[in-house]
């Protein structure tokens, strides 16, 4: 599944956009939103993998440093309000260009993101450094612990936790207990 | 189609019944013959433009008027924040817990597994009562306070005595995510649990747990998007009084 956030004002273009994107049926998920102060929490609920943004709120500041941090793997995708010259970059829209043309950009773009890691996300195991990762999570250690234990930094670890979360779609601690049981990680005596 | 003050209410709970909700929390029973909206809401004491706002954003995701929402009395909004809150206590969460309660029972004999299910969902009505009650407790007997002030021009004397220190900010220091563990546990059931033989009450209870889920997304939304930025803007009224 392509997950796709829509950051546009324009509740037309937004709405426009949808649709073509709909057409496109390829399984997708797509979260609109219309202002600069959505975007932290849409970034980090729906962890998108594509980024579809008008540059009236990527100018904004802080937004670019966001998208950095918490989706640095998104595919980011811009929409001018002004026209732009033809054959211009694929990752260039603009809210003059004809139905043609969005859909054929549009289409490799999503294709692009699907190749590259929806495969990955798609062979959801977790790799060996996961598994210890979660193990430790699951008994209820700190970040900071598991870090000291694997002999990892604490960055190393969170962006190991971002990863679990994706892979698995369990973003609580206790929720990544559950699944470490079910999964026989861990036995259920060792966390009572 | 667009909900508007001369629609049948009748007609508009079979264009949407999940308003069944909104209107049962908004504070009007069932009922109404031919009455329109409009009919309904004035014989119960409701704004009829207030309920219209509030049905046309539950109904339809994309309509959201912040701004029109902030003209609305506090009261109101609160008034239907706690129904929600007593809905989702008192009849959603027991509904879910009995139909786990019952999935342990009957598998008790080939798998633990719907145990750790149960202590899951134990953990999280806990931590959801906590977030609830200091809402109620606090939040908005705060925000009630505020609104009588901003009306009366003044710090009353129980402003001053109870509220004088507290501001929506201490709130949304410990404020915190209550929809996490839901999208966990629908995920648990979906992807990992080994199903049992009766689907039957396994896609119920999955399908109880979407309504929660949707439920509560609404219900932080009125919470984040309209309440919260409307108390920072009472807070700031009063300060310039």
């Amino acid at each position: 599944m392509v997950r796709i956030l829509v950051a546009e004002p324009s509740y037309l273009v937004r709405k426009g956009l949808s649709t073509i994107l709909n057409e496109l049926k390829t399984v997708t998920q797509i979260e609109e939103i219309s202002s600069a102060d959505e975007i932290r929490e849409a970034l980090t609920s729906i962890i998108p993998n594509m980024i579809i943004i008008n540059t009236t709120i990527s100018s904004m500041p802080q937004v670019e440093e966001d998208i950095r941090k918490h989706t640095p793997d998104a595919a980011v995708i811009s929409i001018f309000n002004t026209p732009i010259p033809k054959n211009t970059n694929e990752k260039t829209l603009s809210v003059f260009d004809d139905k043609s043309v969005l859909i054929n950009k549009l289409r490799s773009q999503v294709k692009s993101v699907q190749q590259t890691y929806i495969q990955q996300e798609n062979s959801e195991e977790l790799s060996e450094r996961e598994r210890e990762v979660l193990q430790k999570i699951a008994l209820g250690k700190t970040n900071k612990e598991v870090a000291n234990e694997l002999f990892i930094s604490t960055h190393t670890v969170i962006s190991h936790r971002k990863n679990i979360t994706r892979k698995l779609g369990i973003k609580t601690v206790s929720g990544l207990t559950v699944y470490a049981i079910l999964n026989q990680i861990i036995s259920m005596e060792d966390i009572s | 189609m667009l909900i508007t003050a001369d629609m049948k209410m009748a007609d508009l709970i079979h264009l949407d019944f999940q308003l069944l909700a909104v209107i049962q929390r908004i504070g009007i029973n069932l009922g109404f013959r031919e009455k329109t909206i409009d009919e309904v809401c004035k014989e119960n004491d409701v704004d009829t433009d207030f309920f219209i706002q509030i049905a046309r954003s539950f109904h339809d995701k994309d309509y959201f008027p912040k701004e029109k929402f902030f003209t609305f009395k506090a009261e109101w909004l609160i008034h239907f924040l706690r129904r929600t809150h007593q809905c989702i206590l008192e009849y959603k969460i027991p509904e879910i817990e009995e139909k786990i309660k019952l999935m342990v029972e009957d598998l008790k004999e080939t798998t633990r597994n719907y145990e750790l299910i149960k202590n899951f969902f134990t953990e999280y009505i806990r931590e959801l009562r906590v977030h609830m009650e200091l809402e109620e407790t606090q939040v908005f007997p705060y925000v009630l306070a505020l609104s009588e002030c901003i009306e009366s021009k003044t710090k009353t004397e129980g402003f001053e005595k109870y509220f004088n220190e507290y501001n929506i900010q201490r709130y949304l220091e410990d404020h915190n995510d209550i929809e996490e563990k839901v999208f966990d546990l629908k995920n648990i059931l979906i992807k990992y649990l080994p199903p049992p033989t009766d689907s039957c009450k396994y896609n119920s209870l999955l399908f109880e747990i979407f309504k929660l889920e949707k439920d509560l997304q609404d219900h932080s939304k009125l919470e984040d998007k309209v309440l919260i930025p409307k108390v920072k803007l009472m807070e700031n009224e009063l300060e310039n009084l």
